[in-house]
Protein backbone atom coordinates (compact mmCIF):
# COMPACT_ATOMS: atom_id res chain seq x y z
CA UNK A 1 0.00 0.00 0.00
CA UNK A 2 1.53 3.63 -0.88
CA UNK A 3 1.30 6.12 1.78
CA UNK A 4 -1.18 9.10 1.12
CA UNK A 5 1.97 11.17 1.90
CA UNK A 6 5.73 11.59 2.01
CA UNK A 7 7.11 10.64 5.27
CA UNK A 8 7.86 14.39 6.65
CA UNK A 9 4.09 15.36 7.14
CA UNK A 10 3.07 11.94 8.54
CA UNK A 11 6.10 11.94 10.80
CA UNK A 12 4.27 15.51 11.48
CA UNK A 13 0.73 14.60 12.29
CA UNK A 14 2.34 11.87 14.44
CA UNK A 15 4.23 14.09 16.45
CA UNK A 16 0.92 16.43 16.29
CA UNK A 17 -1.06 13.31 17.90
CA UNK A 18 1.40 13.07 20.95
CA UNK A 19 1.59 16.55 21.53
CA UNK A 20 -1.88 16.74 21.72
CA UNK A 21 -2.67 13.73 23.93
CA UNK A 22 0.34 15.19 26.16
CA UNK A 23 -1.77 18.52 26.00
CA UNK A 24 -4.88 16.96 27.39
CA UNK A 25 -3.53 14.44 29.80
CA UNK A 26 -0.90 16.47 31.47
CA UNK A 27 -2.72 19.40 33.65
CA UNK A 28 -5.30 16.40 34.80
CA UNK A 29 -2.10 14.21 35.66
CA UNK A 30 -0.63 17.24 37.91
CA UNK A 31 -4.17 17.52 39.48
CA UNK A 32 -3.53 14.08 40.11
CA UNK A 33 -0.37 14.00 41.35
CA UNK A 34 -0.87 17.08 43.68
CA UNK A 35 -3.83 15.10 46.04
CA UNK A 36 -0.88 13.76 47.41
CA UNK A 37 1.60 16.34 48.47
CA UNK A 38 1.85 16.70 52.05
CA UNK A 39 1.39 19.87 53.01
CA UNK A 40 -1.75 22.12 53.23
CA UNK A 41 -1.16 24.63 50.35
CA UNK A 42 -0.62 23.68 46.38
CA UNK A 43 2.58 24.10 44.90
CA UNK A 44 5.43 21.92 43.14
CA UNK A 45 7.23 20.82 43.44
CA UNK A 46 5.65 17.93 45.81
CA UNK A 47 8.61 16.62 47.85
CA UNK A 48 6.55 15.03 50.25
CA UNK A 49 3.36 12.08 49.47
CA UNK A 50 0.82 11.02 51.71
CA UNK A 51 -2.54 9.62 51.39
CA UNK A 52 -3.70 11.61 54.05
CA UNK A 53 -6.01 13.95 51.68
CA UNK A 54 -8.04 10.73 50.66
CA UNK A 55 -8.78 9.65 54.39
CA UNK A 56 -9.11 13.54 54.72
CA UNK A 57 -12.01 13.49 52.25
CA UNK A 58 -13.51 9.90 52.92
CA UNK A 59 -14.53 11.17 56.07
CA UNK A 60 -16.13 14.54 55.05
CA UNK A 61 -19.34 14.54 55.59
CA UNK A 62 -20.63 17.30 53.24
CA UNK A 63 -18.47 15.58 50.16
CA UNK A 64 -20.36 12.55 50.89
CA UNK A 65 -23.43 14.07 50.69
CA UNK A 66 -22.92 16.17 47.88
CA UNK A 67 -21.89 12.42 45.73
CA UNK A 68 -25.40 11.36 47.19
CA UNK A 69 -27.11 14.16 45.96
CA UNK A 70 -25.47 14.50 42.29
CA UNK A 71 -26.14 10.80 41.72
CA UNK A 72 -29.91 11.03 42.77
CA UNK A 73 -30.45 14.33 40.34
CA UNK A 74 -28.67 12.66 37.89
CA UNK A 75 -30.48 9.13 37.94
CA UNK A 76 -33.88 11.45 37.82
CA UNK A 77 -32.87 13.28 35.15
CA UNK A 78 -31.93 10.64 33.26
CA UNK A 79 -35.14 8.30 33.54
CA UNK A 80 -37.62 11.32 32.40
CA UNK A 81 -34.68 12.31 29.80
CA UNK A 82 -34.36 9.21 28.41
CA UNK A 83 -38.65 8.34 28.34
CA UNK A 84 -39.14 11.95 26.64
CA UNK A 85 -35.95 11.91 24.27
CA UNK A 86 -37.19 7.96 22.86
CA UNK A 87 -40.61 9.36 22.78
CA UNK A 88 -40.05 12.20 20.43
CA UNK A 89 -38.12 10.16 18.59
CA UNK A 90 -40.99 7.90 18.13
CA UNK A 91 -43.02 10.95 16.56
CA UNK A 92 -40.33 11.91 14.46
CA UNK A 93 -39.74 9.26 12.91
CA UNK A 94 -43.30 7.83 12.63
CA UNK A 95 -45.32 7.45 9.32
CA UNK A 96 -47.26 10.25 8.01
CA UNK A 97 -46.16 13.04 10.33
CA UNK A 98 -46.05 16.52 8.67
CA UNK A 99 -43.33 18.95 10.25
CA UNK A 100 -41.28 16.26 11.51
CA UNK A 101 -38.15 19.16 10.31
CA UNK A 102 -39.92 21.56 13.12
CA UNK A 103 -40.43 19.13 15.43
CA UNK A 104 -36.87 17.94 15.28
CA UNK A 105 -35.34 21.51 15.46
CA UNK A 106 -37.38 21.93 18.45
CA UNK A 107 -36.35 18.75 20.01
CA UNK A 108 -32.50 19.83 19.24
CA UNK A 109 -33.39 23.48 20.35
CA UNK A 110 -31.51 23.16 24.60
CA UNK A 111 -28.35 21.75 22.33
CA UNK A 112 -28.27 24.91 20.81
CA UNK A 113 -28.82 27.38 23.19
CA UNK A 114 -25.71 28.46 24.87
CA UNK A 115 -24.91 27.31 28.49
CA UNK A 116 -25.46 30.23 30.10
CA UNK A 117 -28.75 31.35 28.53
CA UNK A 118 -30.20 28.04 29.04
CA UNK A 119 -29.75 28.23 32.86
CA UNK A 120 -31.05 31.92 32.76
CA UNK A 121 -33.94 30.72 30.46
CA UNK A 122 -34.78 27.99 32.85
CA UNK A 123 -34.54 30.13 36.19
CA UNK A 124 -37.58 32.57 35.05
CA UNK A 125 -39.62 29.83 33.97
CA UNK A 126 -39.24 27.84 37.09
CA UNK A 127 -40.32 31.21 38.78
CA UNK A 128 -42.49 31.96 36.01
CA UNK A 129 -44.84 28.58 37.08
CA UNK A 130 -44.52 29.30 40.93
CA UNK A 131 -42.11 26.37 41.06
CA UNK A 132 -39.52 26.87 44.24
CA UNK A 133 -35.78 25.92 43.34
CA UNK A 134 -33.98 23.63 44.25
CA UNK A 135 -33.88 19.51 43.45
CA UNK A 136 -37.02 19.41 41.43
CA UNK A 137 -36.31 22.30 39.38
CA UNK A 138 -32.06 20.99 39.24
CA UNK A 139 -33.79 17.50 37.99
CA UNK A 140 -36.00 19.35 34.88
CA UNK A 141 -33.15 21.88 34.28
CA UNK A 142 -30.87 18.66 33.57
CA UNK A 143 -33.87 16.89 31.63
CA UNK A 144 -34.30 19.59 29.51
CA UNK A 145 -30.59 19.52 28.86
CA UNK A 146 -30.21 16.13 27.86
CA UNK A 147 -33.25 15.70 25.83
CA UNK A 148 -31.88 16.09 22.51
CA UNK A 149 -28.33 14.02 22.92
CA UNK A 150 -31.10 11.18 23.90
CA UNK A 151 -33.70 12.15 20.77
CA UNK A 152 -30.01 12.15 18.14
CA UNK A 153 -29.22 8.89 19.69
CA UNK A 154 -32.31 7.03 19.57
CA UNK A 155 -32.96 8.18 15.70
CA UNK A 156 -29.51 7.10 14.49
CA UNK A 157 -30.42 3.60 15.44
CA UNK A 158 -34.16 4.12 14.37
CA UNK A 159 -33.00 5.17 10.49
CA UNK A 160 -30.98 1.50 10.98
CA UNK A 161 -34.02 -0.86 11.86
CA UNK A 162 -35.98 -2.88 9.50
CA UNK A 163 -39.13 -1.37 8.68
CA UNK A 164 -40.77 -4.52 8.59
CA UNK A 165 -40.01 -5.91 11.83
CA UNK A 166 -42.69 -3.80 13.92
CA UNK A 167 -45.29 -4.54 10.74
CA UNK A 168 -44.70 -8.23 11.79
CA UNK A 169 -45.03 -7.80 15.11
CA UNK A 170 -48.51 -6.02 14.44
CA UNK A 171 -49.68 -8.78 11.83
CA UNK A 172 -49.28 -11.20 14.50
CA UNK A 173 -51.43 -9.59 16.22
CA UNK A 174 -49.45 -6.88 18.99
CA UNK A 175 -50.97 -3.29 19.00
CA UNK A 176 -48.80 -0.39 18.54
CA UNK A 177 -48.31 -0.27 22.46
CA UNK A 178 -46.91 -3.85 22.22
CA UNK A 179 -45.21 -3.31 19.31
CA UNK A 180 -42.95 -1.00 20.34
CA UNK A 181 -42.30 -2.63 23.78
CA UNK A 182 -41.49 -6.18 22.27
CA UNK A 183 -39.70 -5.07 19.31
CA UNK A 184 -38.93 -1.60 18.90
CA UNK A 185 -37.76 -0.88 22.33
CA UNK A 186 -34.99 -3.97 22.71
CA UNK A 187 -34.29 -2.75 19.28
CA UNK A 188 -33.09 0.43 20.63
CA UNK A 189 -31.14 -0.99 23.44
CA UNK A 190 -28.00 -0.44 22.84
CA UNK A 191 -28.79 2.99 21.54
CA UNK A 192 -30.63 4.00 24.81
CA UNK A 193 -28.11 2.38 26.93
CA UNK A 194 -25.25 4.69 25.53
CA UNK A 195 -27.61 7.69 25.99
CA UNK A 196 -28.14 6.91 29.67
CA UNK A 197 -24.48 7.26 30.60
CA UNK A 198 -23.87 9.68 28.51
CA UNK A 199 -27.18 12.09 30.37
CA UNK A 200 -25.84 11.08 33.74
CA UNK A 201 -22.26 12.16 33.26
CA UNK A 202 -23.84 15.38 31.93
CA UNK A 203 -26.04 15.83 34.53
CA UNK A 204 -23.46 14.93 37.29
CA UNK A 205 -21.02 17.55 35.07
CA UNK A 206 -23.37 20.83 34.75
CA UNK A 207 -22.64 23.59 36.90
CA UNK A 208 -24.42 26.26 35.47
CA UNK A 209 -28.02 24.95 35.62
CA UNK A 210 -27.33 23.85 39.09
CA UNK A 211 -25.77 27.33 40.08
CA UNK A 212 -28.94 29.31 38.85
CA UNK A 213 -31.45 26.26 40.00
CA UNK A 214 -30.18 25.09 43.23
CA UNK A 215 -31.12 25.81 46.50
CA UNK A 216 -28.63 25.35 49.92
CA UNK A 217 -28.02 22.10 49.15
CA UNK A 218 -24.42 21.34 46.88
CA UNK A 219 -24.57 18.62 44.20
CA UNK A 220 -20.71 17.84 42.97
CA UNK A 221 -19.17 20.65 40.96
CA UNK A 222 -21.13 23.39 43.41
CA UNK A 223 -18.48 22.11 46.32
CA UNK A 224 -15.67 21.91 44.21
CA UNK A 225 -16.51 25.60 42.84
CA UNK A 226 -16.98 26.42 46.20
CA UNK A 227 -13.67 25.19 47.38
CA UNK A 228 -12.12 26.36 44.67
CA UNK A 229 -13.23 30.22 44.98
CA UNK A 230 -12.68 29.96 48.76
CA UNK A 231 -8.83 28.89 49.08
CA UNK A 232 -7.01 25.94 47.53
CA UNK A 233 -5.84 22.96 48.83
CA UNK A 234 -4.99 19.71 48.00
CA UNK A 235 -8.12 18.40 49.34
CA UNK A 236 -9.92 19.89 46.59
CA UNK A 237 -6.61 17.65 44.14
CA UNK A 238 -8.36 14.37 46.36
CA UNK A 239 -11.73 15.01 45.41
CA UNK A 240 -11.44 16.14 41.71
CA UNK A 241 -9.46 12.94 41.38
CA UNK A 242 -12.05 10.42 43.14
CA UNK A 243 -14.68 11.93 40.72
CA UNK A 244 -12.68 11.88 37.94
CA UNK A 245 -11.52 7.90 38.32
CA UNK A 246 -15.38 7.04 39.19
CA UNK A 247 -17.27 9.22 35.56
CA UNK A 248 -13.91 7.93 33.42
CA UNK A 249 -14.44 4.22 34.55
CA UNK A 250 -18.64 4.32 33.86
CA UNK A 251 -17.74 6.90 30.65
CA UNK A 252 -15.39 4.05 29.31
CA UNK A 253 -17.19 1.06 30.48
CA UNK A 254 -20.26 2.87 28.63
CA UNK A 255 -17.70 2.64 25.81
CA UNK A 256 -17.42 -0.89 25.67
CA UNK A 257 -20.75 -1.96 26.27
CA UNK A 258 -21.62 0.26 23.03
CA UNK A 259 -19.20 -1.08 21.12
CA UNK A 260 -19.57 -4.76 21.69
CA UNK A 261 -23.54 -4.45 21.27
CA UNK A 262 -22.41 -2.79 17.78
CA UNK A 263 -19.87 -5.68 16.70
CA UNK A 264 -22.07 -8.35 17.29
CA UNK B 1 -49.42 17.54 12.20
CA UNK B 2 -50.59 13.72 12.46
CA UNK B 3 -52.19 13.29 8.68
CA UNK B 4 -52.34 9.48 7.94
CA UNK B 5 -52.91 6.73 9.62
CA UNK B 6 -49.94 4.53 10.76
CA UNK B 7 -50.73 0.53 10.47
CA UNK B 8 -50.24 -1.11 7.31
CA UNK B 9 -51.81 -4.33 7.12
CA UNK B 10 -53.88 -3.99 10.32
CA UNK B 11 -56.05 -6.85 10.90
CA UNK B 12 -59.66 -5.99 10.30
CA UNK B 13 -62.64 -7.68 13.25
CA UNK B 14 -59.67 -8.11 15.41
CA UNK B 15 -61.94 -7.47 18.86
CA UNK B 16 -62.98 -11.02 18.31
CA UNK B 17 -59.92 -12.77 18.71
CA UNK B 18 -57.81 -11.06 21.70
CA UNK B 19 -54.24 -11.97 20.78
CA UNK B 20 -52.45 -15.00 22.68
CA UNK B 21 -49.16 -14.06 24.26
CA UNK B 22 -46.97 -17.08 25.29
CA UNK B 23 -44.63 -14.94 27.94
CA UNK B 24 -45.54 -12.73 30.98
CA UNK B 25 -46.69 -9.89 29.17
CA UNK B 26 -49.76 -11.34 28.29
CA UNK B 27 -51.14 -10.80 31.82
CA UNK B 28 -50.58 -7.54 30.87
CA UNK B 29 -52.13 -7.20 27.61
CA UNK B 30 -54.83 -9.34 28.51
CA UNK B 31 -55.76 -7.55 31.83
CA UNK B 32 -59.15 -6.29 31.56
CA UNK B 33 -57.41 -2.77 32.95
CA UNK B 34 -54.92 -2.95 29.96
CA UNK B 35 -57.83 -3.62 27.49
CA UNK B 36 -60.40 -1.02 29.10
CA UNK B 37 -57.71 1.33 29.04
CA UNK B 38 -54.75 1.73 26.84
CA UNK B 39 -55.70 -0.96 24.96
CA UNK B 40 -59.00 0.75 23.91
CA UNK B 41 -56.88 4.00 23.41
CA UNK B 42 -54.75 2.40 20.25
CA UNK B 43 -57.61 1.13 19.15
CA UNK B 44 -58.97 3.84 17.42
CA UNK B 45 -56.87 6.54 15.16
CA UNK B 46 -57.16 9.16 17.12
CA UNK B 47 -56.15 7.09 20.60
CA UNK B 48 -52.72 6.23 18.53
CA UNK B 49 -52.25 9.67 17.88
CA UNK B 50 -52.85 11.65 20.90
CA UNK B 51 -50.55 8.61 22.73
CA UNK B 52 -47.75 8.92 20.28
CA UNK B 53 -47.78 13.10 19.82
CA UNK B 54 -48.97 14.30 23.16
CA UNK B 55 -46.57 13.88 25.13
CA UNK B 56 -43.73 15.10 23.24
CA UNK B 57 -45.53 17.84 21.84
CA UNK B 58 -45.97 19.26 25.45
CA UNK B 59 -42.85 18.35 26.87
CA UNK B 60 -40.99 20.52 23.15
CA UNK B 61 -43.76 23.27 23.17
CA UNK B 62 -43.89 23.73 27.07
CA UNK B 63 -40.37 23.47 28.20
CA UNK B 64 -38.10 24.10 25.12
CA UNK B 65 -39.96 26.86 24.12
CA UNK B 66 -41.32 27.90 27.46
CA UNK B 67 -37.78 29.21 29.03
CA UNK B 68 -37.50 31.58 26.03
CA UNK B 69 -40.57 32.45 25.65
CA UNK B 70 -40.72 33.89 29.42
CA UNK B 71 -37.55 35.49 29.21
CA UNK B 72 -38.81 37.76 26.16
CA UNK B 73 -42.10 38.24 27.98
CA UNK B 74 -39.98 39.36 31.26
CA UNK B 75 -37.38 41.33 29.34
CA UNK B 76 -40.47 43.58 28.10
CA UNK B 77 -41.68 44.78 31.07
CA UNK B 78 -40.44 46.86 33.76
CA UNK B 79 -40.85 45.10 36.72
CA UNK B 80 -40.24 41.51 37.84
CA UNK B 81 -40.81 39.31 39.90
CA UNK B 82 -43.94 41.96 40.32
CA UNK B 83 -44.12 43.49 43.97
CA UNK B 84 -47.34 44.71 45.70
CA UNK B 85 -47.93 48.12 44.75
CA UNK B 86 -45.90 48.48 41.69
CA UNK B 87 -47.43 48.49 38.42
CA UNK B 88 -45.38 46.48 35.48
CA UNK B 89 -46.03 47.70 32.21
CA UNK B 90 -44.51 47.16 29.25
CA UNK B 91 -41.12 48.51 28.02
CA UNK B 92 -37.81 48.44 25.52
CA UNK B 93 -35.98 50.20 28.52
CA UNK B 94 -34.40 46.81 29.02
CA UNK B 95 -32.69 47.10 25.96
CA UNK B 96 -32.02 50.30 25.79
CA UNK B 97 -29.99 50.21 28.58
CA UNK B 98 -27.41 47.84 27.05
CA UNK B 99 -26.51 50.22 24.39
CA UNK B 100 -26.18 53.63 26.86
CA UNK B 101 -23.47 52.18 28.83
CA UNK B 102 -20.39 50.97 27.59
CA UNK B 103 -19.90 48.82 30.99
CA UNK B 104 -22.14 46.29 29.31
CA UNK B 105 -21.45 46.75 25.76
CA UNK B 106 -17.34 45.66 26.66
CA UNK B 107 -18.31 42.65 28.10
CA UNK B 108 -20.35 41.61 25.00
CA UNK B 109 -17.26 42.14 23.14
CA UNK B 110 -14.84 40.91 24.25
CA UNK B 111 -16.92 37.66 24.90
CA UNK B 112 -17.43 37.89 21.28
CA UNK B 113 -13.20 38.60 21.04
CA UNK B 114 -12.31 35.20 23.03
CA UNK B 115 -14.63 32.61 21.75
CA UNK B 116 -14.12 33.38 18.05
CA UNK B 117 -10.21 33.50 19.11
CA UNK B 118 -10.72 30.11 21.03
CA UNK B 119 -12.47 28.87 17.95
CA UNK B 120 -9.69 29.50 15.51
CA UNK B 121 -7.29 28.09 18.00
CA UNK B 122 -9.47 24.76 18.38
CA UNK B 123 -9.38 24.48 15.01
CA UNK B 124 -5.72 25.33 13.75
CA UNK B 125 -5.35 22.53 17.05
CA UNK B 126 -7.54 20.02 16.52
CA UNK B 127 -7.45 19.66 12.65
CA UNK B 128 -3.97 18.17 12.58
CA UNK B 129 -4.81 15.57 14.90
CA UNK B 130 -8.45 14.76 13.58
CA UNK B 131 -6.51 14.26 10.06
CA UNK B 132 -3.97 12.05 11.82
CA UNK B 133 -6.52 9.69 13.36
CA UNK B 134 -9.03 9.61 10.45
CA UNK B 135 -6.38 8.96 7.77
CA UNK B 136 -3.37 7.68 8.83
CA UNK B 137 -3.97 5.56 11.64
CA UNK B 138 -4.64 2.11 10.40
CA UNK B 139 -9.11 0.89 10.69
CA UNK B 140 -8.74 -1.50 13.24
CA UNK B 141 -6.46 1.44 15.76
CA UNK B 142 -8.98 3.82 14.72
CA UNK B 143 -11.05 3.73 17.82
CA UNK B 144 -8.25 3.31 20.64
CA UNK B 145 -6.68 6.34 18.95
CA UNK B 146 -9.44 8.80 19.45
CA UNK B 147 -10.69 6.94 22.93
CA UNK B 148 -7.75 7.24 24.10
CA UNK B 149 -8.39 11.55 23.26
CA UNK B 150 -11.68 11.10 24.74
CA UNK B 151 -10.97 9.94 27.93
CA UNK B 152 -9.87 13.25 29.41
CA UNK B 153 -13.53 14.77 28.75
CA UNK B 154 -15.35 12.31 31.06
CA UNK B 155 -13.57 14.56 33.71
CA UNK B 156 -16.08 17.39 33.37
CA UNK B 157 -15.96 21.04 32.99
CA UNK B 158 -14.93 22.22 36.79
CA UNK B 159 -12.40 19.62 36.94
CA UNK B 160 -10.66 20.56 34.19
CA UNK B 161 -10.69 23.82 34.93
CA UNK B 162 -9.06 23.51 38.14
CA UNK B 163 -6.11 21.02 36.61
CA UNK B 164 -5.56 24.16 34.87
CA UNK B 165 -4.72 25.94 37.53
CA UNK B 166 -1.77 23.17 38.39
CA UNK B 167 0.07 24.12 35.72
CA UNK B 168 -0.25 27.98 35.21
CA UNK B 169 -0.15 29.19 38.71
CA UNK B 170 2.41 31.15 40.14
CA UNK B 171 3.68 28.28 41.78
CA UNK B 172 2.04 25.56 39.28
CA UNK B 173 4.21 23.31 36.79
CA UNK B 174 5.39 25.50 34.05
CA UNK B 175 6.57 28.23 36.59
CA UNK B 176 8.96 26.22 38.65
CA UNK B 177 10.48 24.25 35.58
CA UNK B 178 11.16 27.67 34.02
CA UNK B 179 12.65 28.83 37.32
CA UNK B 180 14.75 25.85 37.75
CA UNK B 181 15.87 25.47 34.17
CA UNK B 182 16.73 29.28 35.14
CA UNK B 183 15.22 30.90 32.74
CA UNK B 184 13.24 32.97 34.84
CA UNK B 185 13.94 34.27 38.36
CA UNK B 186 10.43 35.25 39.50
CA UNK B 187 7.07 33.48 38.58
CA UNK B 188 5.30 34.93 35.35
CA UNK B 189 1.80 35.80 36.25
CA UNK B 190 -0.38 33.76 34.03
CA UNK B 191 -3.11 32.97 36.20
CA UNK B 192 -6.30 35.23 35.99
CA UNK B 193 -5.27 36.46 32.91
CA UNK B 194 -6.22 36.53 29.55
CA UNK B 195 -3.92 33.86 28.69
CA UNK B 196 -4.99 31.37 30.97
CA UNK B 197 -8.82 31.88 30.44
CA UNK B 198 -8.23 31.42 26.61
CA UNK B 199 -5.76 28.28 27.49
CA UNK B 200 -8.31 27.30 29.56
CA UNK B 201 -11.17 27.53 26.75
CA UNK B 202 -9.43 25.55 24.62
CA UNK B 203 -8.88 22.86 26.92
CA UNK B 204 -12.44 22.51 27.58
CA UNK B 205 -13.47 22.18 24.51
CA UNK B 206 -11.40 21.42 22.01
CA UNK B 207 -13.61 17.61 21.91
CA UNK B 208 -16.91 19.14 20.12
CA UNK B 209 -14.33 20.48 17.28
CA UNK B 210 -12.63 16.79 17.70
CA UNK B 211 -15.21 14.47 16.44
CA UNK B 212 -17.35 16.33 13.80
CA UNK B 213 -13.97 17.15 12.06
CA UNK B 214 -12.69 13.51 12.42
CA UNK B 215 -16.22 12.29 11.40
CA UNK B 216 -15.84 14.65 7.91
CA UNK B 217 -12.45 13.97 7.07
CA UNK B 218 -12.94 9.80 7.66
CA UNK B 219 -15.37 10.18 4.78
CA UNK B 220 -13.21 11.79 2.61
CA UNK B 221 -11.98 8.74 -0.06
CA UNK B 222 -8.85 7.82 -0.05
CA UNK B 223 -8.23 6.74 -3.56
CA UNK B 224 -8.86 10.69 -3.82
CA UNK B 225 -5.64 11.25 -2.28
CA UNK B 226 -3.80 8.81 -4.27
CA UNK B 227 -5.27 9.97 -7.88
CA UNK B 228 -4.08 13.42 -7.02
CA UNK B 229 -0.26 12.27 -5.74
CA UNK B 230 -0.32 10.33 -8.99
CA UNK B 231 -1.05 13.22 -11.10
CA UNK B 232 2.10 15.23 -9.01
CA UNK B 233 0.43 17.00 -6.49
CA UNK B 234 2.33 17.65 -3.65
CA UNK B 235 0.96 17.23 0.19
CA UNK B 236 -0.12 21.39 0.69
CA UNK B 237 -1.59 21.00 -2.90
CA UNK B 238 -3.90 18.25 -2.20
CA UNK B 239 -4.75 19.54 1.58
CA UNK B 240 -5.73 22.38 -0.01
CA UNK B 241 -7.54 21.17 -3.15
CA UNK B 242 -9.03 17.77 -1.61
CA UNK B 243 -9.16 17.54 2.32
CA UNK B 244 -10.08 21.08 2.95
CA UNK B 245 -13.41 22.03 0.81
CA UNK B 246 -14.41 18.38 1.67
CA UNK B 247 -13.82 18.24 5.21
CA UNK B 248 -15.90 21.78 5.03
CA UNK B 249 -18.92 20.19 6.90
CA UNK B 250 -17.06 19.22 9.73
CA UNK B 251 -15.48 22.68 10.03
CA UNK B 252 -18.64 24.12 9.81
CA UNK B 253 -21.07 21.93 12.63
CA UNK B 254 -17.56 21.62 14.80
CA UNK B 255 -16.84 25.22 14.49
CA UNK B 256 -20.19 26.72 15.13
CA UNK B 257 -20.57 24.15 18.39
CA UNK B 258 -17.31 25.43 19.75
CA UNK B 259 -18.39 29.14 19.27
CA UNK B 260 -22.10 28.83 20.61
CA UNK B 261 -20.28 26.11 23.93
CA UNK B 262 -17.66 29.53 24.61
CA UNK B 263 -20.06 31.93 24.86
CA UNK B 264 -21.81 30.28 27.24
CA UNK B 265 -19.18 29.05 29.27
CA UNK B 266 -19.72 30.59 33.06
CA UNK B 267 -17.61 28.86 35.37
CA UNK B 268 -14.45 29.14 33.57
CA UNK B 269 -14.05 32.87 33.53
CA UNK B 270 -14.77 32.95 37.24
CA UNK B 271 -11.69 30.86 37.93
CA UNK B 272 -9.09 31.50 35.62
CA UNK B 273 -10.16 35.21 34.66
CA UNK B 274 -9.10 37.98 36.38
CA UNK B 275 -10.82 41.40 36.98
CA UNK B 276 -10.00 42.45 33.63
CA UNK B 277 -11.42 39.80 31.55
CA UNK B 278 -14.79 39.87 32.55
CA UNK B 279 -17.20 38.06 29.86
CA UNK B 280 -20.56 38.78 29.41
CA UNK B 281 -22.41 35.55 30.96
CA UNK B 282 -20.97 36.77 34.60
CA UNK B 283 -22.16 40.44 33.35
CA UNK B 284 -25.99 39.05 32.94
CA UNK B 285 -25.87 36.61 36.51
CA UNK B 286 -25.05 39.80 38.46
CA UNK B 287 -28.59 40.68 37.29
CA UNK B 288 -29.92 38.06 39.26
CA UNK B 289 -27.74 37.31 41.86
CA UNK B 290 -26.83 40.15 44.65
CA UNK B 291 -28.30 43.01 45.95
CA UNK B 292 -29.19 45.06 43.02
CA UNK B 293 -30.96 41.81 41.11
CA UNK B 294 -32.80 43.44 38.30
CA UNK B 295 -34.21 40.28 36.00
CA UNK B 296 -35.68 42.66 33.08
CA UNK B 297 -32.50 43.54 32.58
CA UNK B 298 -30.64 40.50 33.20
CA UNK B 299 -33.65 38.77 30.83
CA UNK B 300 -32.99 41.51 28.18
CA UNK B 301 -28.97 41.04 27.74
CA UNK B 302 -29.49 37.24 27.67
CA UNK B 303 -31.63 37.49 24.68
CA UNK B 304 -29.07 40.09 23.37
CA UNK B 305 -26.54 37.83 23.47
CA UNK B 306 -28.53 34.84 22.38
CA UNK B 307 -29.60 36.69 19.30
CA UNK B 308 -26.35 37.77 18.36
CA UNK B 309 -24.32 34.45 18.85
CA UNK B 310 -27.01 32.56 16.41
CA UNK B 311 -26.79 35.32 13.80
CA UNK B 312 -22.95 35.05 14.04
CA UNK B 313 -22.91 30.95 14.00
CA UNK B 314 -25.78 31.05 10.92
CA UNK B 315 -23.12 33.77 8.90
CA UNK B 316 -20.66 31.36 9.53
CA UNK B 317 -22.46 28.31 8.12
CA UNK B 318 -23.68 30.69 5.43
CA UNK B 319 -20.19 31.51 4.48
CA UNK B 320 -17.92 28.74 4.94
CA UNK B 321 -21.06 26.15 4.48
CA UNK B 322 -21.87 26.49 1.17
CA UNK B 323 -25.30 25.38 -0.55
CA UNK B 324 -27.65 24.90 2.54
CA UNK B 325 -28.82 21.08 3.55
CA UNK B 326 -32.11 20.42 5.82
CA UNK B 327 -31.59 18.20 9.07
CA UNK B 328 -33.42 14.92 6.97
Amino acid sequence: MRYMFADAPRATLTACYWAFLLYLLLPLTLMMAMSFKDANFIAFPIGEWTLDWYVKVMQDKQFLEACLYSIMIAAAATVSATVLGTWIAMLIVAEGIRGRVVIFALACLPAVVPGMISAISLRIFVSAIDMPTGTAAIILGHTVHAVPFVVVMALTRLRTMPGNLVDAARDLGADSVVAFFRVTLPYLGPALFGGMIFCVLLSIDDFVRTFFLGGYRPTLPMLIFAKVQGGMSPEINAMATLVLVVTAAVGLYAEFMTRRARTR
Amino acid sequence: MVSTNTTAGYPAGREASVPKYSTGIAKVVNSALYRYTLGAVVETRIGRIILLAGVPLIWLVMLHVGPIYQMLKISLTSHYPVLPGVESHFTLDNYAIFFRESLYFTPLIRSFIFATIATAATLVVVYPVAYYVAKIVRPEGRSKALLLLLVPFWAGELIRTFSVIMLLANRGAVNVLLREIGLIDRPIPMLYTSFSLGFGLVYLICLYMLLPLYSAIEKIPSPLLDAAADLGAGPFTRFRRIVLPLSRDGIVSGCSLVFLTCIGVFATPMLLGGPNTVLFPETISGFFHGASDKWPVGAAFALIMLVTALITAAIFMRLVGGKKRSAF
